[in-house]
């Protein structure tokens, strides 16, 4: 849950939050695939370097620690599982560049969830659904997109609220064996449930009101132009996925950097 | 022609019995300013719905009669063009505010329109410039006050241009000030472009001082229409539960009161201007001995032992928002304590400690002398019942039977016990009928009365209602501050959570006013209601009787007199004084 968390949008005014959002996803892409095209710690351990400056230019440092504070439980288990079923699948054998292995595929973990949060955290919806907005995606969905959005924190204080009003009237949800405690959120979500159709209503109403859907040529506040930093970032990041992609292809694999002596 | 223009409208929703409206002609003009009172349930909100075609487009149902705006026969068009003519604001912001950030809320209903992006610009400066929102502009929706999003309500659909804005209980969910607030837009609008501005509102007091036309509904047909001096002196309409201006009413208690005052006065300063040539000045007068000596002037606040006592409580939301710094508070048993001040002063974060919902930070709550640290919220709230604003938050039963004995099965009660005080609190607060029905078909002031009932049932030694008049029309409130008297006399400790100053003019709670989270000042309604600057730091209103008995100072006439009885009792000495 901590690491859905920390992944939201955080206002900025920065150079990585105002580029475009197309500009800034084909960017968490290259890094994505240039991370799955390696599985050897010296190229990943460079993906990863190369994004704190981002991670520093954005001013995003804390939210983005936090994340990564988010992910370290599943990383831990990433690498945990990896050296136990090489253990046992090796006959109680174990290398050093095994080690190097699980080592690299956490370290592919690690750069997939800053290249993510990254994005994430720097890049408003509105914008992000300006992007979709340009990939052709029906206004209908981009709408529903941004409404949910909208209504997460109206929704959760909702939730609290009526949690609290439950507990006031003696409900106690971690009472009873766990059927018991099934039912004991019955009183909490009925009202959700109730309260959340009662507000559709009274939004489709607002909505009509407000002249939704008049025209077939929806003009929109906010619109995407690249600019010359976006161009800028465009190229560096083509020639770098396509040195990448050289590198992938025709130079020699890394040698294991701590060897293939036995840890044990 | 008028700009609004309805014939014979009847309107019956579907499955339903009885008409929602019934024959209703009426013809406004344009540059008015309108308010449609009446009885919870009386058709007004039906009404206004039906002015821009979601009744019945929407709704369905059975409509007969015509509706016009501005000359648009509103059956004829749909509800997206008629939105560039009439604007239809809603009670609750939350549920209109569509976008993340400020402005593009507001850019909306012209997106949806096709207006260029330059001209779209224009109209946003000039609708966030109008509402007091230009700052706001780059803010996100979510972190906003009730008050900035019921002024970005009105900017968006503003921005849209319409000639006409239809409101439905804008202020239900601000303090006084910000309800003044949205009052003054209303009045620009009005004054500077001419708009003709339609509203819906319980707090009178406010309103009256605004519009130039009163409609009052009473099941589904308009039972008085006029100016609003005349029709809030009608005794129809306080009979119909409208809540009367407490200026109008202490004037009304004067027998020649057609005499005394050419039109009737809707605020303090109204009255002030004409009651003064039947005063005289005193130079020298003593201030006290009009009246007989209040007993609380004799014996003081009599103290019984200490009940709830805070001490200290910090408490913080989390991302650091410091919600209570510092508070300290004792309520005794017996009690009738009233905690007042702006919204988000931390009112209903301090109530929530009492039954240990929230657990402070730093300091420490007590019951009767015992640390509640260690106490459940089950087993506190056995003895501190709390009951919420919104009665929606909590009830989820099939029947109103079930949902009064729910918190009684949670408490582990026997079952013949709860069916008797399941009954009690259903007589107590007049549902009796309602039994077997669903919660959900009941109106919104009968759902209160059952939330209500749902806490009282188990007959908790404090119990604490958190803003209990918001939404609820005169009559319910009437009913409701008799209800807290009765208890009061039961011996119940009694802790309401309200901005309602007039609520508070007329039972008289010892008053706890806070401010950033903090109490800034305690005592009697009296004390407090004199503090002027106090109570504009915390964005209270001073209760009009008040306003009116400051002025009144240079006539020998005490200032604390908060009520209508005692104010019209020291007026009429004054003048049968004068005229010796």
């Amino acid at each position: 849950m901590s690491l859905l968390e920390s992944l939201r949008f955080t206002r900025g005014d920065t150079a990585i939050h105002n580029l475009d959002p197309r500009v800034k996803f084909m960017m968490t892409l290259v890094f994505f695939s240039t991370s799955v095209m390696f599985l050897h710690i010296v190229p990943l351990a460079f993906v990863f370097l190369i994004q704190i400056p981002l991670v520093l230019k954005a001013k995003v440092f804390s939210e983005w620690s936090k994340s990564i504070k988010g992910a370290a439980f599943i990383s831990g288990f990433i690498f945990v599982t990896n050296m136990v079923s090489f253990y046992y699948f090796r006959d109680g054998n174990l290398t050093w560049d095994l080690v190097e292995y699980s080592l690299s595929l956490t370290m592919r973990f690690i750069v997939l969830v800053t290249s993510f949060s990254v994005f994430f955290i720097t890049t408003s919806p509105d914008k992000l659904s300006l992007a979709l907005e340009k990939a052709n995606v029906p206004y209908e969905f981009n709408f529903a997109f941004i409404t949910a959005i909208r209504f997460v924190p109206v929704l959760a204080d909702e939730a609290q609220t009526i949690m609290d009003a439950q507990r006031s009237r003696g409900l106690e949800l971690d009472k009873g064996n766990f059927l018991k405690r099934i039912r004991n959120y019955i009183p909490i979500l009925l009202p959700l449930i109730i309260n959340s159709i009662r507000r559709s209503l009274e939004l489709a109403e607002a909505m009509e009101s407000r002249a939704f859907g008049a025209t077939e040529d929806r003009t929109n506040l906010y619109e995407l132009s690249l600019t010359g930093t976006d161009k800028l970032v465009l190229v560096v990041i083509t020639v770098f996925f396509a040195s990448a992609l050289y590198a992938r292809l025709y130079l020699p694999a890394f040698p294991s950097l701590l060897g293939f002596g036995p840890v044990f | 022609m008028g700009i609004v223009e309805v014939k014979n409208l009847s309107y019956t929703y579907p499955n339903a019995s009885k008409p929602a409206l019934e024959d209703i002609s009426l013809s406004i003009n344009p540059g008015e300013f309108v308010l449609l009172t009446g009885p919870s349930g009386c058709g007004k909100t039906t009404f206004c719905r039906a002015l821009n075609g979601l009744i019945p487009k929407f709704y369905n149902g059975t409509l007969t009669g015509s509706v016009h705006i501005a000359g648009l026969d509103v059956a004829e068009h749909s509800t997206m063009e008629l939105a560039k003519h009439i604007g239809l604001i809603f009670q609750n912001p939350d549920n209109q505010i569509f976008a993340l950030t400020v402005e593009k809320d507001i850019a909306f209903g012209l997106e949806n329109l096709g207006i260029s992006k330059a001209e779209m610009h224009r109209e946003i400066d000039w609708a966030a410039g109008t509402t007091g929102i230009e700052s706001l502009r780059l803010r996100a929706t979510h972190e906003l006050s009730g008050g900035q999003k019921q002024r970005l309500t009105i900017a968006s659909v503003l921005a849209m241009h319409p000639s006409i804005i239809v409101m439905d209980e804008p202020t239900s969910f601000l303090d006084p000030v910000g309800a003044e607030h949205i009052f003054d837009v209303l009045d620009r609008l009005n004054k500077e472009y001419g708009m003709t501005i339609i509203i819906i509102e319980h707090r009178i007091d406010i309103a009256a001082k605004y519009v130039n036309r009163i409609i009052v509904f009473d099941e589904g047909r308009v039972r008085s229409d006029g100016k609003p001096s005349l029709i809030l002196a009608q005794e129809d309409t306080r009979l119909l539960g409208v809540g009367i201006p407490r200026i109008l009413e202490l004037a009304k208690r004067f027998d020649d009161h057609d005499t005394m005052f050419s039109e009737l006065p809707l605020t303090s300063d109204q009255f002030y201007g004409q009651i003064t040539a039947c005063l005289r000045i005193k130079e020298f007068t003593s201030k006290k001995s009009l009246l007989p000596p209040d007993m609380l002037d004799l014996v003081g606040e009599h103290h019984h032992s200490p009940l709830i006592q805070a001490k200290n409580i910090v408490f913080d939301y989390p991302g650091n928002v410091h919600a209570l710094r510092g508070v300290d508070l004792t309520i005794n048993h017996g009690d009738y304590v009233a905690i007042m001040g702006e919204n988000g002063a931390g009112k209903t974060t301090l109530v929530k400690h009492f039954n240990g919902l929230l657990r402070p930070k730093e300091g420490e709550v007590f019951l009767d002398g015992e640390d509640i640290s260690k106490q459940s919220v089950a087993q506190l709230a056995r003895r501190v019942g709390l009951v919420f604003q919104n009665p929606d938050d909590q009830l989820f039963e099939e029947s109103v039977e079930k949902e009064i004995s729910f918190a009684l099965r949670n408490f582990g009660m026997r079952e013949e016990g709860i069916a008797k005080r399941v009954t009690w609190a259903m007589n107590l607060l007049d549902i009796e009928k309602y039994r077997e029905s669903s919660p959900f078909i009941l109106s919104g002031g009968e759902r209160k009365r059952v939330a209500l009932a749902s806490v009282l049932a188990w007959d908790p030694e404090v119990l604490v209602l958190d803003e209990p008049t918001i939404g609820q029309d005169y009559g319910q409130k009437e009913r409701l501050r008799h209800f807290l008297t009765q208890l009061r006399t039961q011996g119940k400790t009694v802790i309401i959570v309200t901005h309602d100053v007039e609520f508070v003019a007329e039972s008289q709670p010892h008053i706890v006013l806070m401010a950033q989270g903090k109490i800034v000042a305690e005592g009697s309604t009296k004390s407090i209601m004199n503090q002027t600057e106090l109570l504009a730091q915390c964005s209270v209103a001073k209760p009009e009787i008040t306003r009116l008995f400051n002025d009144l100072e240079p006539y020998g006439l005490p200032k604390d007199v908060v009520d209508v009885d005692e104010a019209y009792q020291l007026l009429n000495r004054k003048i049968e004084e004068a005229e010796r």
